[in-house]
């Protein structure tokens, strides 16, 4: 019982993973809390819908077209909102974001309504592999080892590319990057799109197992979002370990504590790290030089 | 044509005169020099001239090339690098890491490197060799050999600006713009600057532009220098006549004494 | 005193034109030789739009209508403005309607908050409401008909079933966790005690968790024979989904709520197939004359890419009462005569169940009856109608 809501936990938490993640590339590169993630990775799914459900695309085209769409409206959001804030203030980006997120709940809702749908994905939820007394569904072994490889993938770019060290430059010191021949400006952009897509997959990989609608992503923000802070928001490790234990606690306490606030339990996780540790429980602490 | 000059550079903050019509020249392969009070818009001119700030008036031009509409950069790209008075390096990397990216403009592996890494082992690894080898030269030159593979925050402050004097050259630039390079060295440290410096302007002929206050190395070194106070240029000319400029003295003493007040 | 002559007759005048505004509110508001107006606040866009298909529905229903001959030489305009879900838009577009054109009624309006701020203009303007149910805990008043039975009696109903006649003793709830989800749950409390049973679990929710990995563990540790879904459209795949995913596969029960077989099996990817559900309405695809009618009528005046289901065919249902006892008045309408003659229905039969009006009880309908899905988004009607026991 024990070990099957943890298998569970873990499941979940891969998908929090990844949503965190894409909350600390933003974050990382712009030092802004992107609300709109979840949102833009909704829209994302919905065009995989409409892909396949809509044009009769096969789910191997629609992805990679979906990937594509996800990265370009990551860029736009930066390009088109984020980039025409004149000296924004930390509030004043966070409350952008928000606006964007109601932009984007509102374009969802007009174009596809607030029926529930069901994304036609070539894996079910309820398919399951059964490993002596546990089970575990083919969805989630696919959800954990995509969120792996999404976050390898992540590893190599930040550590080895051309880009990802341009990234991580513009993060440090924005004005020296510029320095030393970096387009910042489309760093942020790229950034941006990047998370856009890390946020489509998870997204993608969240729809099958529940419905497609507008609200889709809201809870799994939430939990993305507290994970993050669990990692300290700037640290990509600690993001996704912050998924996985933010998944394995809620189910923890959802089992063993209170199911009537389980979902609490990230904004309980939230207010306790901002109170403790607002470093986050992996990353350096440093204070920005003024 | 001069090599670099600016002409009639000004630019204000909320009424405040940063620069006004601030007009200057740098010869190829020469060591000159900017000085004046705090808050005489010295370094202000910098940020004008790598593209930081934007001027609202004036125009500056590198090898008959205007630059003042031009983002950083691009301005880096044609060959003008900088250091900062108070060092801005890339904290939490190593300075391999930081003196690499000052190599970005010469990497050619693009976005997609990540996923052509294992493909074209050879292109992408003659690149970075090559690259590294420019690198390890510069480590050698500037004697940061230890230094290494030590995160830059955890160096002493004299180290984090050779470091930061190291990326501005691995940029291979043709101006470089240094911000007080010796602001907190000790004698010592000063002493190889100077030689380093004579070094860069000889053997690498890269035209040197420095802001100092250190007036026993600017007269040392510098074959011109201009003099700025309140935004303005109230002299320029050889060590010798800077010295003797009786508007100069004016300057440094009158603000001195509104320094004491 | 000029002046005070002055005052008087100003003040003379604003009393006579507000008793005049007074007496034709109270007369028959919106109503004219060639019209009666009856509005409706809807989403039609925004997060609940698909709640918008009850407004397209009485606007066919009203077509429909007219297209007879209207009522007593007079058309139906019907007035639907957009309130978007959001209830200071609701209370707004009243206002633009009752104080513009003049509206004699309102039919249907979704969304508890809206329906909740539009109540006290209501009946300050005194105006007559075809309420869809009072599970939304709303004041009732003198002007207001609530159509839909209420939960509690709903989920007594679903276990009375459940019990009486599928012989099933261990039935756990899985519920909202909000007035809706605890309605439920009470009604289904309450419909046990008389069999002496508890229920074997029960478990809520939030609507918006999408990981229901431990409320199904929690559902199926109680190892119950039945298991009522008392929640919304999404949490029910969720558990359907993460049920099939543990093998766990008891009868499930369903209310109203959740009785579209259609969108459900297709959400569900088909897992829907043998959960039974309660009804309020004739099923869509019921073979009798009155949908046939209303079949033909949605064909007809709803543009093509629309589903015809429970929505469209609560849009119609709403109206029907209201129609009913307009056509009974005869010319002469007031808003007084409609609710007399409203107060006076007794089982009048649309398309949903029986609905009778007292003046003492606006409660209309007090039944359901029990359904089937079948394959492929089919269902079976399995009951006739069935009241509440209390």
């Amino acid at each position: 019982m024990l070990w099957q809501i943890v298998i569970g936990g873990i499941a979940v938490g891969s998908a929090y993973a990844l949503i965190a993640l894409a909350m600390v590339i933003i974050y990382k590169t712009s030092e802004v809390l992107n609300f709109a993630q979840g949102d833009m990775a909704c829209l994302s799914t919905y065009v995989t819908f409409m892909l396949l459900h809509g044009y009769g695309f096969p789910f191997w085209v629609s992805l990679p077209l979906t990937l594509l769409f996800a990265f370009v409206l990551g860029a736009c959001c930066e390009f088109l909102f984020l980039r025409r804030a004149k000296d924004p203030t930390v509030l004043g980006l966070i409350i952008m974001t928000l606006s964007l997120e109601m932009i984007l709940f509102g374009l969802l809702s007009w174009k596809w309504g607030s029926d529930q749908r069901e994304l036609p994905f070539p894996i079910t939820s309820y398919d399951t592999f059964t490993i002596g007394s546990f089970y575990v569904s083919r969805l989630e072994v696919l959800t954990f080892v995509v969120a792996l490889v999404m976050m390898a993938l992540l590893f190599l770019f930040f550590r080895y590319t051309k880009t990802g060290i341009a990234i991580k430059a513009t993060q440090l010191n924005r004005d020296s990057a510029r320095l030393m021949g970096i387009r910042t400006n489309r760093i942020l952009m790229g950034t941006w799109g990047l998370s856009s897509v890390v946020g489509a997959v998870a997204a993608l990989l969240i729809a099958p197992a529940s419905t497609l609608d507008p609200y889709m992503m809201w809870d799994p923000l939430l939990k993305g979002f507290s994970s993050a802070v669990l990692g300290g928001m700037t640290s990509l490790p600690g993001a996704a370990a912050g998924g996985y234990i933010v998944g394995i606690v809620e189910n923890l306490f959802g089992t063993y504590v209170s199911i009537e606030f389980k979902s609490a339990v990230a904004f309980a996780i939230i207010v306790l790290i901002l109170c403790i540790k607002p470093s986050g429980l992996l990353a350096r602490h440093y204070v920005k030089k003024v | 044509m001069a090599f670099f000059s600016t002409e009639g550079l000004s630019i204000s903050f909320g009424g405040l005169k940063a620069l006004a019509d601030v007009s200057i020249d740098v010869q190829r392969n020469s060591i000159s020099a900017i000085i004046g009070p705090n808050g005489a818009g010295k370094t202000t001119l910098f940020n004008c001239i790598s593209g930081i700030y934007r001027a609202q008036q004036g125009r500056i031009i590198f090898k008959d090339k205007e630059i003042h509409r031009l983002p950083p950069h691009k301005i880096a790209a044609l060959g003008i690098a900088r250091t900062y008075q108070n060092v801005e390096l890339f904290a939490h990397m190593t300075t391999m890491d930081n003196l690499m990216l000052g190599r970005h403009l010469f990497l050619k592996t693009g976005l997609l490197s990540g996923a052509t890494l294992f493909h074209s082992r050879s292109r992408s690894a003659r690149d970075e060799i090559a690259n590294r080898d420019r690198v390890e030269q510069i480590i050698d030159f500037l004697e940061l050999q230890a230094a290494r593979n030590e995160f830059v925050s955890n160096l002493p402050f004299g180290t984090q600006k050779k470091v930061e004097l190291g990326r501005a050259l691995a940029l291979e630039p043709e101006l470089l713009l240094l911000d007080e390079p010796c602001a907190g060295m000790n004698v010592e440290e000063k002493q190889d600057l100077m030689i380093w410096l004579k070094d860069i302007q000889e053997e690498f002929g890269i035209t040197c532009l420095l802001i100092e206050h250190d007036m026993s190395l600017v007269m040392e070194i510098s074959e011109r220098i201009t003099v700025l106070n309140y935004g303005r240029k109230i002299a320029e000319g050889t060590p010798d006549q800077i010295q003797n400029d009786p508007q100069v003295l004016e300057a440094y003493l009158g603000g001195d004494d509104r320094a004491e007040n | 005193m000029k002046k005070m002559l002055l005052w008087t007759i100003v003040m003379a005048l604003v009393i006579a034109v507000c008793a005049a505004g007074a007496v034709t509110a109270a007369d028959a508001p919106g109503v004219s030789d060639t019209e009666i107006r009856i509005g409706q606040w809807a989403a039609l866009t925004g997060p609940a739009a698909a709640w918008g298909a009850v407004a397209r529905g009485a606007e066919a229903y009203f077509k429909m209508i007219n297209d007879e001959g209207g009522i007593h030489g007079r058309m139906i305009k019907h007035l639907v403005f957009d309130d978007q879900y959001n209830p200071a838009r609701t209370v707004a577009g009243i206002k633009e309607l009752v104080e513009g054109p003049g509206v004699f009624a309102f039919v249907a309006g979704d969304c508890t908050a809206c329906a909740l701020a539009a109540r006290d203009y209501l009946v300050e303007k005194k105006i007559i409401w075809m309420a869809l149910g009072n599970a939304w805990s709303i004041k009732p008043d003198r002007h207001f008909f609530f159509i839909y039975p209420n939960y509690l009696d709903e989920a007594a109903i679903l276990v009375k079933y459940a019990v009486e006649t599928m012989g099933k003793k261990k039935i756990a709830f899985f519920y909202q966790n909000d007035d809706y989800g605890k309605g439920g749950l009470k009604g289904a409390q309450q419909q046990l005690e008389k069999y002496k049973l508890k229920l074997a679990a029960e478990v809520p929710v939030e609507p918006q968790d999408r990981d229901l990995k431990s409320h199904t563990m929690a559902i199926k540790n109680a190892d119950p024979d039945v298991v009522i879904l008392w929640v919304n459209p999404t949490s029910a795949v969720i558990m359907r989904k993460t049920a099939a995913a543990m093998k766990f596969a008891p009868l499930w029960m369903a209310p109203s709520t959740l009785a579209d077989p259609a969108l459900m099996n297709q959400i569900t990817g088909g897992l829907w197939e043998g959960t039974i559900f309660s009804c309020l309405a004739e099923l869509p695809d019921a073979d009798i004359p009155l949908m046939k009618k209303y079949r033909a009528a949605f064909e007809k005046y709803v543009p093509k890419g629309e589903r015809w289901g429970i929505m469209y065919m609560a849009g119609f249902g709403f109206a029907e009462p209201l129609v009913e006892a307009l056509k009974k008045v005869g010319r002469d309408v007031t808003t007084d005569k409609v609710i007399a003659e409203l107060d006076k229905m007794t089982d009048f039969k649309g398309i949903f169940g029986h609905i009778t009006f007292r003046p003492e009880d606006r409660q209309g309908q007090k039944e359901v009856f029990i359904a089937e899905a079948l394959k492929d988004g089919k269902s079976k009607r399995l009951s006739d109608w069935i009241k509440a026991d209390r």
